[in-house]
């Protein structure tokens, strides 16, 4: 039986050299490493929170979040855009028509609205993200408004809806969903082909995508090929009951209605503490805390540290890097001379005077998601 | 070095290779169970599986994810309802421990 033993141990020995941490094997998915996977297909990856460094989140550690297949072909050269329904004159452009009209930029720092659904209790069904579907990015292309102006919107146009190439398995409804005439008319909304300088990859919508500066990241479709206008908001499962918000408390299992609830748009005020750690062990002295903070439209006024549970707080310093719908990093010193545990907690301030809360009400789609977050570290003699 | 030696190296090699290419290609698996191929099946053909190892739900939660997912074309016959709603219930409960996701290699 030398044969079998001397195989267990190249098993054994294979496991203790490329999976030491992990349950499952480590897919590769071009372009990306280092994502956690919570899912292959469709295919959703989550910046682990280390990756949370720079101002300008690299390419290769940006989120991804499908809810269905991404297009299995796409054609650049055979590829449209069509602008059309409450419009004087339909449009349809090629990704060559829209490379020639003028480029804007914006930094977005996109958030999936179900980021920190994980954390929810009781816990709802979907991708369980913990913090880490939120990245910054240049987003470039066309305004979305300059090309409503040249389709010539109609009066009942109230609304203007996405449809994707995504495809849909089973009698899965189409991920289609829309947004108010006065949001897709802002000079910030665009239809983005560029993301951080490069045509965006295929995982982030190539050739274009809606970016909804400041809106939940289910506002920004993907793989666009229609844009069409409606005289009312599209209606649709991912219009409803998906992506709605209770207007009040609701028990866990009660079910949401229009009557009972609005559609998500922006992002909620909310701080990231990204070191220390959880439960690291450090010596004591000065400790850098450091983190990030976003609030959609708003801007971050403030970020505070608290050391007591809440019972004061200090401020934190805020970085120079700043755009108007970005993430802005922070830092705060601790002096900890004495051994012991010790639980930090950050806390967001943003320009609509919205302070990020202790706790949050349930809804049945865990999103937006802002609790305080909370560190607990050791300090060791 | 010797020949059985040398064998046994080259013996390591080859199984490390070749379960780093089924591992790197491997696709999660959910857990054993009377109905795991019923719900492989019906699952599975649209999703992986780890869309259902990372849910931690109440049998209630799981008895609405098994009739939204069969109106939208999950195969589920009715005779196997309740025992898809017991697999994934048992398995993937709130009192279980968190489920793990991989982190993508280069």
């Amino acid at each position: 039986m030398a044969f079998a033993g001397a195989a267990t141990a190249s098993v054994s020995a294979c496991r203790a050299l490329y999976f030491m941490d992990e349950e499952e094997a480590a897919p590769y998915i071009a372009g990306k490493s280092g994502m956690i996977v919570r899912s292959s297909r469709f295919l959703d990856l989550e910046m682990p929170r280390e990756y949370v460094t720079s101002f300008i989140t690299p390419l290769e550690h940006f989120f991804v979040r499908n809810h269905m297949h991404e297009p299995s072909t796409l054609d650049r050269a055979g590829w449209r855009l069509r602008v059309g329904g409450e419009v004087e004159k339909p449009l349809s452009l090629s990704l060559a028509d829209l490379d020639q009209l003028q480029s804007h930029t914006i930094v977005n720092t996109l958030e999936c609205a179900g980021n920190g659904r994980a954390s929810i209790e009781p816990h709802v069904p979907g991708i369980q993200w913990q913090v880490g579907a939120v990245g910054t990015a240049r987003f470039s292309g066309v305004r979305l408004a300059d090309l409503l102006t040249r389709a010539g919107v109609k009066p009942a146009g109230q609304h203007v809806m996405f449809r994707g190439l995504d495809e849909v398995p089973g009698k899965v409804p189409p991920f289609i969903r829309s947004i108010p005439i006065e949001k897709a008319r802002h000079p910030d909304t665009l239809v983005a082909t560029h993301m951080n300088g490069v045509r965006l990859f295929k995982h982030h919508g190539f050739p274009a995508r809606a970016l909804i500066p400041g809106w939940v990241g289910a506002a920004s479709c993907k793989w666009l090929a229609e844009v069409k206008v409606l005289d009312r908001p599209f209606e649709g499962n991912f219009m409803n009951p998906g992506y709605r918000l209770p207007n009040g408390s609701i028990r866990p299992g009660d079910s949401l209605t229009l009557e009972n609830s609005h559609s998500l748009t922006t992002l909620a005020v909310k701080s990231l503490i990204v070191t220390p750690r959880e439960a690291a062990k450090l010596r004591p002295g000065i400790l850098q805390v450091r983190g990030v903070a976003w609030a959609g439209e708003a801007d971050i006024t403030g970020v505070d540290v608290s050391m007591d549970s809440g019972a004061t707080w200090q401020p934190a310093r805020l970085s120079r890097d700043r755009a108007p719908y970005a993430w802005r990093f922070w830092k705060h010193s601790l002096n900890l001379r004495r051994p012991g545990s010790y639980t930090i907690i950050s806390r967001a301030r943003d320009s609509q005077g919205r302070v990020q809360p202790a706790s949050v009400s349930w809804n049945p789609g865990g999103y937006l998601n802002n609790v305080t977050p909370q560190v607990t570290i050791h300090v060791e003699a | 070095m010797s020949k059985p030696s040398l064998a046994i190296i080259a013996l390591i090699t080859s199984q490390c290779a070749s379960l780093v290419w089924a591992q790197s290609n491997a696709t999660p698996q959910l857990p054993d169970g009377p109905l795991k191929a019923k719900v492989v099946n019906s699952c599975t053909e649209c999703h992986d599986a780890r869309i259902i190892l990372q849910q931690r739900l109440t049998k209630a939660s799981w008895a609405r994810e098994v009739e939204k997912m069969t109106k939208w074309g999950a195969v589920v016959e009715p005779a196997d309802r309740d025992f898809f709603i017991d697999y994934l219930s048992g398995h993937f409960s709130p009192d279980k421990p968190s489920y793990q996701a991989p982190r993508s290699t280069k």
